[in-house]
């Protein structure tokens, strides 16, 4: 290990300092070795390009048209892998294909992956994707630049940011961070963390001029982590199996006892 | 023994649908999944996880239901619709792993699943109980092939282990039944209010035990049909009086689970989720709960066929309600399967109920059942109320 200390890390994804120049984007296909896409300008949000994230675009800068004074204008917001503190798509991988790493990044191991997509119906910011042309398809999403974390390198999108909209540090710093932003020029920013604690807590941190709905994000999720809900079942599973089997087991045996003493021989298919 | 058979018309029709699935299978393989598939990034599961496999394998569930009416709860005069619902639980899960193959990305990695260690996930127990669960239906079943065999040392071994293995079966569809739903109560932001719940396990367990005689009666008046056996419309009339029991319940705990969740307003919201949710309740559950009070119903084929078929049905929509068209993902995409993924779980049925066909017709699997002719109108006394209670207990 060449990371100098295991504090988990995150992100600010300052959305008010966006200027919409894309250069993370660009950044992360680089580094994540993506190809380019033909695009097209679109009706609609049409100067978002592309329109949403796929398997070669593992980050997107979002443009919204919003009205706040007199005449609409452009509120950026950025769709990346969130890195949930409790990720519901790793909970739900039966392979544990993706995992949390102890640094933070929720990342994929191809290896171990049988496809079933799981993780993408799991994920609640709708953030993995799939190939699906390629013969053996593969999950892709930010990867949070795990391979330059362990190397004590931030995220390529934070490394080349010209207007120091993402700030990588420990994420204890970052929420304080967010936090005095947020306190400090409170006409400037709305009072709200995403990712503070929706699904209970992620490792990418955003900040907003205007409500969060409104650029596109996911609101009104639940503050608790997405896992819990499966959790609660699944761990009755070993007791029940044994209880269940106990039950039909002794009904069983009642069953051909009471048979027995009728005559019949008990028997079974 | 003799394996051959004469292919009927409607062998051939379903040897045509089979054929005609293979060709997009092998597009599928050739191409990958987006070759021919509409599932995205938004909806990556779509029919092929909805039907051929959700549904697949809650209909299979009548191998474990009139497993454990005969064998756990002592119904033993229902012995005759033993085999054929083993027979039909190991086809309907055979047909969930052939599924399983098309749809996977990665089909060749499947046997990750039994070296991984993933307790905090649905679709592990899942992979594992289903898997387990598909060996034991092959014990149950082998039994009937190898006794006419005449391999009497295998078969005395398959009835040595049968009772624990049988158990085995029943406990693990219980599991993996309701860990289907489990699967699903990951999901509340994109399952329909309507359908979400935090008692999706247990109403999926319950519903696949609902729709377990409902089977097991529809399969008995197909091959009483098509095969030439007289029907035992007493035995049909008792299942009957068990199914009314269980639809009804099946209904109390769906509305009860509705209004207890405070989500029933969302059944008067006009949406086209609402209209689905009604036909769900109103064709799956309220019409044959009616109907099968009726003794006149119980008591006719046609009754009984179109109850079990509107249950069986239901049973059908409720599991596309959840996976499919409850399922709403805010995106700019959106999904209605294509014609190569219905053209394969089409492909897929078709080769199920040939190979039900077959074997019913080779192999001694309606053995109990009197041939025709003996009593084409059996009497048809009023089942005891004994009869229904005892089986619905």
């Amino acid at each position: 290990m060449t990371t100098p200390t295991v504090q988990p890390k995150a992100m600010i994804q300052d959305n008010t300092r966006c200027i919409g120049c894309r250069a993370c984007m660009v950044a992360c296909k680089s580094w994540n070795d993506r190809p380019a896409d033909h695009t097209d300008f679109f009706a609609g949000a049409g100067y978002q390009n592309p329109r949403d994230l796929d398997a070669n675009n593992y980050t997107l800068i979002t443009f919204n048209e919003i009205t706040t004074g007199a005449t609409p204008d452009w509120v950026f917001g950025r769709q990346l892998c969130m890195h949930c503190d409790h990720p519901a798509c790793a909970s739900a991988c039966p392979t544990t294909a993706l995992y949390k790493t102890p640094l933070g990044p929720v990342v994929f191991d191809e290896s171990r992956c049988i496809g079933c997509r799981a993780c993408m119906q799991a994920c609640p910011f709708i953030i993995p994707k799939y190939d699906y042309e390629n013969f053996a398809p593969k999950i892709h999403k930010c990867t949070f630049c795990a391979d330059r974390l362990e190397v004590g390198l931030e995220p390529a999108c934070a490394k080349v940011c010209p207007t120091d909209a993402i700030t990588f540090g420990d994420r204890d710093d970052m929420v304080t961070e967010a936090k005095r932003r947020i306190a400090t020029a409170p006409g400037t920013y709305i009072p709200e963390i995403y990712g503070l604690d929706e699904v209970g807590g992620t490792s990418v941190l955003h900040l907003s001029s205007v409500p969060f709905e409104q650029i596109g994000y996911i609101t009104g999720l639940p503050k608790t982590p997405m896992p819990d809900l499966t959790h609660r079942w699944l761990r009755l599973t070993a007791p029940v199996f044994a209880l269940l089997y106990g039950l039909f087991g002794a009904l069983n045996w009642i069953v051909r006892r009471r048979m027995r003493r009728q005559g019949h021989g008990g028997e079974t298919t | 023994m003799n394996w051959r058979i004469r292919l009927t018309w409607w062998d051939t029709l379903l040897l045509a649908i089979m054929a005609c699935g293979a060709v997009f299978a092998l597009v599928r393989y050739a191409g990958g999944i987006g070759s021919i598939a509409n599932i995205n990034n938004a909806y990556p599961w779509g029919w092929w996880v909805g039907y051929g496999i959700m549904t697949m394998v809650a209909v299979g569930g009548v191998g474990f239901t009139i497993t454990a009416l005969v064998e756990i709860l002592g119904a033993h005069r229902y012995h005759p619709f033993l085999r054929p619902a083993v027979l039909m639980g190991l086809l309907c899960y055979s047909s969930a792993i052939i599924m399983l193959m098309v749809e996977l990305g990665r089909p060749w990695m499947v046997w990750m699943i039994l070296i991984s260690w993933a307790p905090t996930s649905a679709l592990y127990e899942v992979g594992w109980c289903a898997f387990l669960y598909l060996n034991v239906l092959v014990l149950e079943f082998v039994q009937v092939p190898v006794e006419q065999l005449g391999w009497g040392r295998l078969l005395r071994v398959l009835r040595a282990i049968y009772i624990p293995i049988m158990l085995l079966g029943v406990t693990l569809s219980h599991l993996h039944q309701s860990s289907l739903g489990t699967l699903m109560t990951l999901l509340p932001h994109k399952v329909n209010v309507l359908w979400w719940s935090d008692l999706l396990p247990l109403l999926f367990l319950f519903s696949a035990i609902m729709a377990g005689p409902a089977m097991a009666i529809l399969e008995h008046l197909a091959a009483a049909r098509w095969l030439g056996f007289a029907p035992r419309l007493d035995l049909l009339a008792g299942l009957a009086r068990i199914e009314a029991w269980l639809v009804g319940l099946f209904l109390t705990f769906q509305m009860g689970d509705l209004f207890y969740r405070g989500a029933a307003g969302a059944m008067l919201s006009g949406t086209w989720f609402a209209l689905s949710f009604w036909v769900e309740i109103g064709f799956g559950l309220l019409l044959p709960f009616v109907l099968l009070l009726l003794p006149e119903v119980r008591e006719s084929r046609r009754g009984l066929a179109t109850a079990c078929g509107l249950v069986v049905a239901g049973v059908l929509l409720h599991r596309l309600n959840v996976a499919v068209i409850g399922l709403r993902v805010r995106h700019w995409e959106s999904y209605i399967p294509s014609l190569g993924e219905i053209s394969i779980t089409l492909g897929i049925t078709a080769g199920v109920l040939f190979a039900f066909g077959w074997l019913a017709r080779i192999l001694p699997i309606h053995a109990e059942l009197p041939p025709p002719q003996t009593s084409p109108h059996p009497a048809t006394q009023p089942t005891s109320a004994l009869r229904g209670t005892e089986g619905a207990a």
